[in-house]
């Protein structure tokens, strides 16, 4: 490749093109910069300082290691997937792009697993081992497009979580590049239990604030030997949050348990992958089964039985696997389906106890009169993971602020009744100021304590996760001095 | 001097339950025990000490005693052991609310009756608070399938040092508010603040199950592996795939041969099938063992209580006891085993030892005097280090812990966890030295 000459007068720029191996894996021209300049949370956009792509471990230490001895806000990204704008570059940050660390390093199906580097794409994996018998677990519905990276600090969920966990039950060990530019192992070498505090889980799921993850070992499973489908239609929403309840009250635990309501439907129909729901039910459960073939089909009389007795207008398990995956594509493409029936969407991501679901699909209704604005709600219904979708249109005035408000209005209502305001999406920026809604200062101040002990100089992915203490300090000196004064 | 009786008044004021303590084998005491029944109490307790920097330990029936410290005595115990009840049961949500004292035996009778358990088989269940499970991550041969306390636990009350009580995660089954505190927690010995309330996921009781015993008729490395890998790379889902050396077998099962122990739990077509499975795996040289009811739960329950130490007064050799719990990739179990069956042999020394094969936790045991035992520890812990694993300590009296350092040589991110003890302990009053690198 031809030399260019880098066209700036940003010595930062030049200071870290220094360090890359590549010297043009960087990016600078405001017209580069502009695909950074937000994740799939799209509402917020801010343009990065640079974009580099490092292709190893000792290069994102040496970037990192510049931008804490310069005091360069940085921050991680991998395939901008992200919901909640955690890779949003808020204080015009040096991002780090791990998409050219995607080598899968090793497989060791004996003893079942296999490590990856940051930007390895996760359907990838499965799809590698898949024809051996195994598979990656942790399914997001952006999972043939979303790093395994980026799923480990957002501690990324998916439809089949119910049974068999989110990303932080599957990851074994880390390699990580201190917000010093020091690279740690943690959960050494993938040996559970490590002795000591469980760095391993405190990172998972920590939004690229504590440190930056380059190598990654992760836990593979077997394949189930059988597996089995039943789709559920039902004119009464309420009947089809009860079955769900009666489902596992019977001690089955399906693979997956998800719902689409009325509006829902309307889009995944609407959109790429149609499979004919009727347009007139107010709900389809989609409900998976898997194990051992020889135990599968008196768990699917069960549930069809069950189905039954909560007034199901029509149930039936999956003919073929064709009709399985096209239930499946119906389903996981369901946030993008709702394009198809509004300008734009705001996906939120709160969780309840499962038996709250019928109250609580009542007050987000609510919601949606008050607001004026459509709400569809796709959810991991066994595990009690809502996602309403408010549908707006950026373009009418004011409408935007109104859609986040009603948004953060479900989140409100899924912390009252004893839940939480984000399942798998991350709290990123969307989400800040909610962590108000199930945290008090102390517990907010007990974590930002805790980030202080990696990220020191907090250079790192400032201003996500945590609401700004600066704000609530300044309101209760303000209050003091008022007394004082 | 002055310092005690000043505790000895404000528990007396307070009219908190408590006693004067006499030092032990194990340590990790404290002059004064203390029983609080309620997190004011414990709040307001620390708030007390925390200002006058007294030190503090922590238990629950103190079945961990002989697991890491370097002290003695501290000023003040507090014993969880009274603090104990269910506090929330929501059936339908599968989640429970329990207090930290409450044994873990007693939390799965009260489950059972709903059709439902916490999926957690740590050791000694009978005597284990699940404020202790916890806060150590015990683990047994289930946690294949079950997993530990770091997948069951969604939310947690703990009262920090200085009083202060934070809650942890939530009351769901998934959450990603905020850090995973969570897990900072869980294994961390007590050293960061006194969990007071859990908050588990649960699951329905398996319909069905049944355990199978395989036995070998040799020690042929080879044919154990293959044998193994076969039955892993398989489609059944074992709950447990635990290799027993024969000492281990005979004294749970009486067959005195090394074994697989491999369970299932599930609808009993599945269960049955499993079983039938093993069966045509099963080569000729090998017996199978299946184990149904009461008889399955009798040897479960055997192995379980393992670890339990009737002391040296019940020896009349005087010997010592000692467990430890060895960390290493799935499949050294099987490599690490053999090698301590040659030590048993070779060294005439008790020792005994049993692994998971999909998980790669063993437990060990030895009886002996002081320096055989320091001298076989430190030949293990050489073999699980050549193996990427490690090897610390569970159980030995503090003499011996002095000597010979529980948890091992400390890692690179030793720093982190000084930080992260520095911050939520400043004045390092609970749980001094007790766990790694002296933290």
């Amino acid at each position: 490749m031809k030399k260019k000459k880098l066209k700036t007068n940003d010595r930062h720029i030049h200071g870290l093109s220094q360090l890359l191996n590549d010297k043009q894996a960087i990016l600078y021209h405001k017209e580069d910069l502009i695909s950074y300049d937000c994740d799939g949370f799209t509402i917020h956009k801010s343009l990065p300082r640079a974009v580099v792509f490092p292709h190893s471990t000792e290069e994102v230490a040496r970037i990192v290691k510049y931008c804490h001895d310069h005091a360069l806000p940085f921050l991680a990204r991998g395939a901008g997937t992200g919901l909640s704008g955690g890779a949003i570059p808020l204080n015009n940050e040096v991002i780090i792009s791990l998409v050219k660390m995607k080598r899968l390093i090793d497989i060791d199906l004996d003893n079942r697993r296999a490590v990856v580097e940051p930007g390895y794409v996760n359907l990838k994996l499965t799809n590698q081992i898949i024809e051996r018998g195994y598979y990656y677990a942790p399914d997001p519905s952006s999972q043939y497009c979303c790093t395994i990276g980026g799923n480990v600090a957002e501690n990324a969920g998916g439809a089949h979580c119910l049974k068999y966990g989110v990303t932080t039950n599957h990851i074994l060990g880390l390699e990580l590049v201190l917000p010093n530019g020091e690279i740690v192992e943690i959960g050494g070498n993938g040996v559970l239990d490590e002795p000591g505090y469980d760095l391993l889980g405190l990172i998972t799921g920590s939004e690229g604030t504590l440190g930056i993850v380059t190598k990654i070992i992760v836990r593979i499973l077997k394949n189930p030997e059988g597996k089995q489908t039943v789709l559920a239609y039902f004119d009464d929403i309420e009947d089809g949050s009860q079955a769900v309840s009666d489902i596992i009250s019977a001690g089955i635990v399906p693979a997956a348990l998800e719902m689409m309501d009325k509006t829902a439907i309307e889009g995944v129909e609407a959109a790429s992958f149609p499979v004919g729901h009727p347009k007139d039910i107010a709900a389809v459960l989609l409900i998976e089964v898997d194990g051992i073939a020889a135990g599968i089909d008196d768990q699917i009389e069960q549930i069809l039985s069950v189905c039954r007795n909560r007034n199901v207008r029509e149930v039936r398990a999956a003919k073929n696997e064709q009709e399985r995956a096209a239930w499946w594509a119906n389903r996981k493409t369901g946030f993008g389906a709702m394009g198809a029936i509004s300008p734009d969407y705001l996906v939120q991501d709160g969780v309840i106890p499962r038996s709250k679901l019928p109250e609580v699909l009542r007050r987000i209704n609510k919601i949606s009169e008050e607001y004026g604005l459509r709400i569809a709600n796709i959810f991991h219904a066994g595990d009690g993971n809502l996602h309403p979708l408010v549908l707006f249109d950026a373009r009418i005035p004011g409408e935007t602020e109104k859609a986040l408000a009603a948004g953060s209005a479900c989140l409100k209502v899924c912390a009252d009744v004893g839940g939480t305001i984000t399942g798998e999406h991350g709290v990123g920026i969307e989400k800040r100021e909610e962590m108000r809604f199930v945290f008090t200062d102390e517990e907010i101040a007990a974590q930002t304590d805790i980030r202080s002990v990696f990220n020191t100089d907090n250079l790192l992915n400032a201003g996500k996760l945590f609401p700004s203490p600066s704000r609530c300090a300044e309101v209760k000196k303000e209050m003091k001095e008022k007394i004082i004064g | 001097m002055n310092d005690v009786l000043s505790i000895a008044e404000y528990l007396t004021t307070n009219k908190l339950e408590y006693e004067m303590t006499e030092p032990d084998l194990f340590g990790n005491s404290g002059q004064y025990t203390v029983y609080p029944t309620s997190e004011e109490e414990l709040s307001a307790l620390f708030a007390f000490v925390h200002m006058h920097q007294f030190t503090v330990n922590i238990q629950g029936t103190g079945s961990k005693r002989g697991y890491g410290g370097l002290i003695d005595q501290a000023d003040l115990l507090i014993s969880m052991e009274k603090f104990t009840g269910i506090v929330e049961h929501h059936s339908g949500d599968m989640t429970l609310t329990v207090k930290a004292g409450t044994k873990l035996e007693d939390v799965q009778r009260y489950l059972e009756a709903f059709n439902q358990k916490l999926a957690l088989d740590p050791f000694m269940p009978y005597v284990s608070t699940i404020g202790g499970v916890i806060g150590s991550n015990d683990s047994g041969p289930k946690r294949l399938n079950y997993g530990s306390a770091r997948d069951a636990v969604i939310g947690l009350r703990v009262v920090y040092p200085d009083g202060k009580v934070i809650r942890t995660g939530g009351k769901v089954v998934k959450n990603v508010a905020g850090y995973d505190m969570n897990k900072l927690f869980i294994s961390s010995m007590g050293t960061l603040g006194v969990i007071t309330e859990v908050t588990v996921k649960l699951r329905p009781l398996a319909k069905s199950t049944a355990t199978c015993i395989i036995s070998f008729q040799g020690e042929d490395r080879n044919k154990i592996y293959s044998f193994t890998r076969k039955l892993l790379n398989n489609s059944i889902e074992p709950i447990s795939c635990e290799l027993l050396d024969p000492v281990v077998s005979y004294e749970i099962s009486g067959i005195n041969k090394l074994s697989l122990l491999v369970s299932f739990e599930d609808v009993e077509k599945s269960v049955d099938y499993q079983i039938k499975y093993i069966q045509s795996l099963v080569e000729e040289e090998m017996k199978l063992t299946v184990l149904r009811n009461n008889e399955e739960k009798q040897l479960w329950d055997r192995l379980y209580q393992l670890p339990f130490d009737k002391g040296p007064e019940h020896d009349k050799d005087e010997k010592l006891f000692a467990v430890a719990k060895i960390g290493t990739i799935n499949l050294n179990v099987i490599d690490i085993l053999l090698k301590v069956m040659e030590i048993r042999k070779k060294d005439n020394i008790d020792i005994y030892t049993h692994g998971g094969v999909g998980h790669g936790l063993m437990q060990l045991y030895i009886k002996g005097k002081e320096r055989e035992m320091i001298e076989t520890l430190t030949k293990i812990r050489n073999i699980t280090n050549e193996n990427g694993g490690y090897c610390i300590v569970k159980h030995l009296p503090l003499a011996q812990r002095l000597v010979f350092d529980t948890w091992g040589e400390t890692k690179g991110a030793q720093y982190l966890l000084e930080g992260i003890k520095t911050k939520v302990d400043p004045k390092k009053i609970l749980n001094r030295k007790r766990y790694v690198g002296g933290i």
